[in-house]
């Protein structure tokens, strides 16, 4: 089978973001940047997929500035065989990337399944996978926790609203997007990460497939960072006093009652 | 030249045989080794060492009774060695005796014979009365061992047959045989002739002899073959307290396996360590493991890896790679390999000095870097030190925020390493974690009452790599070490102190490694200094029972006991008090060797039996020196409802209190 995983690199979760000079993004200064978590589980899932499936191969794909081949080279630690890197600008929006990514994979001679996180944790849009998957006329399957295979029909649990779980059922080639509970993902072994260093990751430029700047049509003009959390307030007394001045603050502090 | 040569020569040479080809094989195993072992430079120290434990029987006396019965039964059979060798002689060629020594010399001779034979008897009595009878728990049953019993003690009961025999045909020697002529004495109530006793004399020489050849044979295959592998093996120890583990080079390319992941991956002295244990069970009566019923026993680990180095024998000698059997779940489980706190307490204990951390180090290696297998938890734990430097999630941004407010600087605003007296390396504890920022904040507090001019490298620290090192993930190790030795380098920074044995441990044994060596202390000794050079007096009185929770990494890692404890009574009214197990007996908290990340989901919480021995003290305050040891103990205080009644504090906040 062929597989593909689109993954994507964002600041580690414990990142104290800070804006740029013009707060029109992030300052990129320090922050240890990680493969977004829901895309870890789409890479171990392709990875056992191709585990189970003798000569298959799994291509992992992301796009941005060149620090993201060193998230590519994680994925490829992890058991992926090739890496493509799509030179995408910072500033891309979800409509520049899935243009991006679908035209680098229709250059591919054949896809079996592709693989994304249902979002990346950064600015959390959730749009990729899905218009990638209306790109090249594709079925797309969002927050899969679970996947039965059999032949080329894929059984997908979906996490849906109210903690209920739904099933569908899909043909490949499709677009799986995933999300927790689906797997564990492998924590590299050292041998791959050794290979890992050496193998080549294809780079791919926007000319090359027909992508410009033209396509990115949305701009982030102004960030704004969350007020400072404010310290806790204790209230005392007894029963009916805590309730009464709980009453009190929340309808005269926070205007919520 | 009699029958007996004859005999003898064909009984012995068989005997030769076998016994040489069992031996053969394993020197054979020995070398079928790949992994590398250590150097073995210092040869006086190796052969005082060697001197000490082997002919004093030192290490061997640390347990009164047995250690005694050991040291008779040790000796007993260098001296009768002789006699059997004499004896060996006389069988081959019948004038071949040691007479031409002399009259007094011969005498002495035959009556250290009977001497010893009477020593290492009465030591075989207390032995078998000890495994038999008394049955310590950590001695387990062997049969094994009641067939070396059988094996000794019926050697001596021959040799004393057989010299009560030869008193009676030769009376001039009775007075020599002081011992076992009141047994001819015995024997003459039955009245046999000459002829007779010289028969039986013969028959008892050769029961004798068959049981050396016999012994002989299945040493090999016992526990007692450490009767030859000890001595080399503590010839070969480690000779120093402290102990960096032992370097990988990940830029070697042909190195393809990492750790141990089958027995051939040790190296030949890991082989010795097998051969030379006796099972005697010290490492696992102290093991913090054993001890709360978790499957580890570092007892049960030795043996079981000399069962898959047995049970890869043919395999090995054939070089059959693909048919060696891997250590994990052929003979040892991964609960057997993460149950371990790396405490060391085995190793402290072990009479002929195995090295058990080393073989669940490399075990560890092999199973994290080749296999990826270790507990769920501990992969958050790999990807926080990957990406931000500390176990915990937290941001390295945010390391130095403890200090804000308070007159801490960095390296950096300081300028040079150079003014300074001292680098404080607060570590990610003394960093992140809200208890541990205090224990910082009071030594800080310390250095400042003291005038001592210090600096942080701030946010440019990050973690040592310890417990990632421990775990089994050495290339995270080094890449962790590799930072922070560029940054200590690159300030010239020359003396560092930390509240964290761990670190401490890291930095001082084991950055030398790889290029990092600085004078290193821990907050224990330096505070130390600055109470004996008067630079801090504690003179505020703490009339408090207080009892000292040893950290591993401190005792038994660096051999640091008394400082802490010296510290603690330098103030005034402190009433120290030890408990049931402490200074190298002492029971780890259970969070060392990366054990703190990791559930204790089998038998007992280790923190919990530690917190009853102290509970059990009567002590008011546990004065703790290390940031795992204060979170374990506080816990297991918490869990034993004590926490109102006994305070767990570092031994900085307790003299920052009393300055």
């Amino acid at each position: 089978m062929n597989l593909y995983v689109c993954i994507k690199q964002v600041p580690d979760t414990e990142t104290k973001i800070k804006l740029n000079g013009d707060s029109s993004g992030i300052d990129a200064a320090g922050i240890k940047w990680i493969m977004s978590p829901y895309d870890e589980f789409a890479v171990e899932e392709a990875l056992r997929v191709k585990e189970k499936n003798a000569g298959s191969t799994v291509t992992v794909v992301t796009a941005g500035p060149d620090r993201v081949v060193d998230t590519l080279r994680t994925a490829l630690a992890m058991g992926a065989d090739n890496a493509i890197h799509i030179e995408l600008p910072e500033s891309a929006d979800s409509t520049m990337a899935a243009k991006a990514i679908a035209a680098t994979l229709k250059k591919e001679a054949q896809i079996d399944l592709i693989y994304f996180g249902k979002e990346a944790i950064d600015d959390g849009a959730s749009q990729v996978p899905q218009r990638v998957a209306a790109h090249l006329g594709l079925p797309s399957v969002t927050v899969v926790v679970g996947i039965e295979y059999s032949g080329t029909t894929l059984k997908c649990k979906r996490e849906i609203e109210g903690g209920s779980y739904e099933m569908v059922e899909v043909t490949a080639p499709a677009v799986i997007a995933t999300s927790k509970g689906l797997n564990e993902p492998r924590y590299a072994t050292l041998p791959n990460i050794m290979k890992a260093k050496k193998k080549e990751v294809k780079a791919v430029k926007l000319a090359d497939i027909g992508v410009s700047a033209a396509d990115q049509k949305i701009k982030t003009k102004n960030l704004q960072l969350p007020p400072p959390k404010q310290a806790g307030k204790k209230i005392e007394g007894d029963a009916a006093a805590q309730a009464k001045a709980l009453v009190a603050a929340l309808h005269n502090d926070a205007k919520v009652v | 030249m009699t029958w007996q040569t004859f005999a003898f020569l064909i009984v012995g040479g068989f005997a030769a045989l076998i016994s040489g080809k069992r031996f053969h094989t394993l020197y054979l195993l020995m070398k079928a080794k790949k992994g590398t072992a250590p150097k073995f430079g210092e040869v006086a120290r190796r052969i005082q060492t060697t001197l000490v434990n082997v002919l004093g029987q030192k290490a061997v006396l640390e347990s009164p009774v047995i250690g005694v019965a050991h040291t008779a039964i040790f000796w007993g059979f260098l001296i009768i060695s002789l006699g059997t060798v004499e004896q060996f002689c006389m069988t081959l060629w019948d004038t071949a005796s040691f007479e031409f020594i002399g009259h007094p010399l011969y005498s002495l001779f035959i009556q250290s014979q009977d001497l010893f034979t009477a020593l290492v008897l009465i030591g075989v009595i207390v032995a078998a009365v000890r495994r038999l009878i008394f049955r310590p728990k950590h001695l387990g049953q062997s049969m094994d061992a009641n067939i070396v019993l059988l094996f000794t003690g019926g050697l001596m009961i021959s040799i004393f047959m057989m010299n009560a025999f030869h008193s009676l045909t030769h009376p001039w020697f009775a007075d020599d045989y002081f011992i076992s002529k009141h047994i001819a004495d015995g024997i003459g109530h039955f009245g046999f002739d000459e002829g007779e006793s010289h028969g039986l004399f013969t028959l008892f020489k050769w029961i004798h002899m068959c049981l050396v050849l016999g012994f002989g044979m299945y040493i090999p295959g016992s526990k007692h073959l450490h009767l030859v592998a000890a001595g080399p093996n503590t010839y070969l120890r480690h000779l120093d307290r402290e102990k960096g583990m032992k370097m990988i080079n990940f830029e070697d390319e042909t190195l393809t396996q990492y750790g141990v992941g089958k027995i051939n991956d040790m190296s030949w002295k890991d082989a010795l360590d097998l051969y030379s244990c006796t099972e005697c069970g010290r490492c696992q009566s102290l093991c913090p493991a054993w001890n709360t019923d978790k499957p580890l026993s570092p007892k049960n680990l030795i043996i079981d890896l000399k069962k898959n180095l047995h049970a890869n024998k043919e395999a090995m000698l054939a070089k059959k790679e693909e048919e060696i059997t891997p250590v994990i779940d052929t003979h040892v489980t991964e609960d057997v390999i993460w149950a371990c706190t790396s405490c060391r307490a085995c190793e402290i204990a072990c009479p002929v000095f195995i090295e058990h951390t080393d073989k669940i180090y490399d075990i560890r290696r092999n199973l994290v870097m080749m296999e990826s297998k270790f507990p769920t938890e501990v992969q958050a734990v790999f990807k926080n030190m990957e990406t931000n430097g500390t176990p915990w999630a937290f941001s390295p941004g945010e390391r130095a925020n403890w200090a804000q407010g308070l007159d801490v600087k960095t390296v950096a605003e300081a300028g040079s390493a150079q003014d300074l007296d001292v680098l404080l390396w607060v570590g990610c504890a003394g960093a992140y974690d809200e208890r541990n920022k205090s224990v910082v904040k009071s030594f800080v507090s310390i250095l400042n009452k003291a005038g001592v001019k210090f600096a942080i490298l701030g946010t440019e620290e990050t973690c040592t790599g310890d417990a990632a090192r421990r775990i089994g993930n050495e290339y995270l190790y080094q890449t962790l070490a590799k930072a922070n030795i560029e940054t200590l380098n690159r300030y010239n920074v020359k003396r560092i102190v930390t509240a964290c044995p761990h670190c401490f441990n890291t930095i001082k044994n084991e950055y030398k490694d790889m290029g990092g060596e600085y004078e290193v202390f821990h907050h224990s000794q330096y505070v130390g200094k600055l109470i004996s050079e008067g630079k801090i007096k504690p003179t505020k009185s703490i009339d408090e029972t207080v009892t000292f929770h040893d950290s591993c990494y401190l005792g038994r890692w660096n051999n640091v006991y008394a400082q802490p404890r010296a510290v603690l009574q330098s103030i005034p009214k402190v009433n120290l008090v030890e408990m049931k197990q402490h200074h190298d007996q002492g029971l780890c908290c259970g969070a060392g060797g990366g054990r703190m990340w990791m559930e204790e989901h089998i038998g007992k919480r280790i923190n919990v039996t530690r917190s009853e021995q102290a509970i059990e003290t009567k002590a008011t305050t546990v004065a703790t020196a290390c940031p795992f040891c204060i979170t374990m103990i506080s816990d297991g205080m918490k869990t034993k409802d004590m926490a109102d009644k006994i305070k767990v504090r570092d031994i900085v906040e307790i003299i920052d209190e009393a300055t």
